[in-house]
């Protein structure tokens, strides 16, 4: 099973982010704007027009909050286009990357030649409210008073300390490069540079789990556009191919009923990934890896086997910044640029292909051949996230 | 003119749903029983129609000695998001805990009867029942 090089990445498409319209008199945007500034910055990029993409692929990646089970179709009529194949990202923040897997084995199918995937949101200029849907959390969490995902992952970030001796120096050091990376990024958001006593003086959220540690909400849009590599040729920018790709959804390490809640489903996704993209770690040059919060970037790099579990050393010694022996989260991640909903899982995909077009500026990874993303969604009952998704991208066949 | 109620600020109950409706039926009684599949011998939690290990229908309600310990716990200090929350105010500071039971399973817990500051990972715990309404009785801990 392999589809290798049968899609590439031809253009992309990122808003600036802002977390405008929550107070009254303040300029907002709807989402229905962001996906269509997102859709004409990507269209810009890889010149191509709307009508290109009638009867093609849209992958629409459906936002956290929004109780609107058509969501896809209706930003095909926001956007203007008639999908002759329609997917909806249902994995959360692994959307955009599970839609990337979908799209491309989609393409190598015959199916399509051409799609594009787009996501949007404005949470703080729309409130779509939403009741409480039925499932684990309405019934075993809620009553419990847990508060979102931040209670969550704290067990989590508490349970690593605890076990394997992890300090806020290990996980600041992660903190301080990605805003670093984005002090360097004319899209990031937070871009003013911290270091790991800011990280560990931030205001305690959910004990451990403090402010730095976590993903910063914004209203934004983001695209990409895939192709099959004849079509691609004929287009403007340097394909960006997908060499690999692997998705685990409701992992489990150990009794579905009580699972090692500190190891992540991109342990599988990645190893599968790898395989088909014929990559060993060394190949790797840079990691953009979801980042809801610190602590699962952190638990990422050891699951995708870049050192042991607990490996506390491999952290302190090594560079994690773009000219570091493991570059991640070169352009900030979204936790320094804005998480709009699930959209954000979009942010990982744009700056992989910006790094491996040479287009990454003053962050710039020297000789950027191999890049990994991954994409994360839904924190489940008593267990570690629930989507995970990882796709190789390459610049050559 | 109508006066608006005001917002409702009860704490969130569960559905009873039909897969649920032994185990609250159970709570009740100051019963802790949790699902065990009669095939692969495996523990079900949260409820299921099926074994979720390896699919079989046989699962079977089974009495649980209610002790466990704690894996992992966070100290909620101030209530955010949905409006509901808001009715868990009057009992800040309080712990979230996940409590692997004895037996296996996992819950998401409230950690019960002492102050925040003692709980620790690993510490001993047993379950006491809380009362939320006539007909749900949230299983909690204390220390053992």
């Amino acid at each position: 099973m392999s589809i290798t090089n049968k899609a590439a990445i031809v253009g992309i498409g990122d808003t600036p982010t802002d977390r405008l319209g929550s107070k009254p008199g303040e300029p907002r945007k709807s989402s229905a704007e962001y996906l269509a500034w997102a859709m004409r910055l990507a269209l810009e990029d890889a010149g191509l027009s709307l009508k290109d993409f009638q009867g093609q692929g849209l992958g629409v990646t459906i936002p956290t909050a929004y109780p609107q089970p058509f969501w896809p179709e209706e930003v095909s009529e926001i956007l203007g286009i008639t999908p002759g194949f329609l997917l909806g990202g249902a994995t959360g923040g692994a959307g955009a990357v599970s839609l990337l897997g979908g799209m491309s084995a989609a393409i190598n199918s015959g199916l399509i030649d051409l799609a594009l995937v787009i996501g949007a949101a404005a949470p703080f200029s729309e409130h779509w409210g939403g009741g409480i849907q039925p499932g684990d959390m309405r019934d075993w969490e809620i009553p419990y008073g847990t508060m979102g995902p931040n209670s969550k992952i704290a067990m989590v970030m508490r349970r690593h300390m605890h076990q394997y001796g992890t300090t806020l120096d290990h996980l600041g050091k992660i903190a301080v490069a990605g805003r670093y990376h984005a002090s360097l990024n004319p899209l990031g958001y937070l871009r003013k540079p911290i270091t790991v006593d800011d990280y560990k003086n931030s205001r305690l959220v959910a004990d451990p789990v403090r402010l730095l540690d976590c993903v910063m909400p914004a209203n934004g849009g983001k695209a990409y556009i895939l192709a099959s590599p004849e079509r691609a040729k004929t287009l403007r920018k340097k394909p960006i191919y997908l060499k690999g790709f692997g998705e685990r959804s409701n992992p489990s390490y150990g009794p579905r009923a009580g699972s090692d809640a500190l190891i992540m489903g991109v342990k599988d996704a990645g190893k599968v990934a790898m395989e088909m993209a014929g990559v060993k770690h060394k190949d790797i040059n840079f990691l953009e890896l979801y980042d809801d919060y610190i602590i699962v970037v952190y638990l990422q790099i050891e699951d995708l086997g870049f050192c042991e579990k607990g490996d506390l050393k491999f952290f302190e010694n090594t560079d994690f910044t773009f000219k570091g022996q493991l570059p991640i989260q070169t352009g900030g991640g979204i936790i320094n640029c804005g998480q709009p909903s699930t959209a954000g899982g979009v942010h990982h995909i744009l700056e992989g292909v910006r790094q491996l077009r040479g287009e990454g500026g003053d962050r710039q990874v020297p000789n950027a051949k191999i890049g990994l993303i991954s994409g994360l969604g839904v924190l489940p009952y008593g267990k570690n996230l629930g989507c995970c998704a990882v796709a190789i991208l390459g610049n050559e066949v | 003119m109508t006066i608006m109620a005001e917002l409702d600020v009860s704490k969130p109950l569960p559905a009873i749903t039909t897969e649920a409706k032994p185990f609250w039926d159970a709570a009740a009684q100051q019963k802790l029983i949790i699902q065990r599949c009669k095939d692969c011998n495996a523990w079900v939690w949260t409820p299921r129609p099926s074994c979720n290990e390896c699919g079989s229908e046989k699962v079977e309600w089974t009495p649980m000695s209610g002790k466990g310990e704690v894996y992992s716990f966070t100290v909620i200090r101030q209530v955010v998001g949905r409006a509901a929350s808001k009715a868990f105010e009057p009992d800040i500071p309080y712990v979230i805990a996940w409590v692997d039971l004895d037996e296996g399973p996992r819950l998401i817990t409230n950690i019960i009867g002492c102050p925040v500051e003692n709980v620790k990972l690993g510490m001993k715990v047993s379950v006491q029942f809380e009362k939320a309404s006539e007909k749900v009785w949230l299983p909690k801990f204390k220390p053992a």
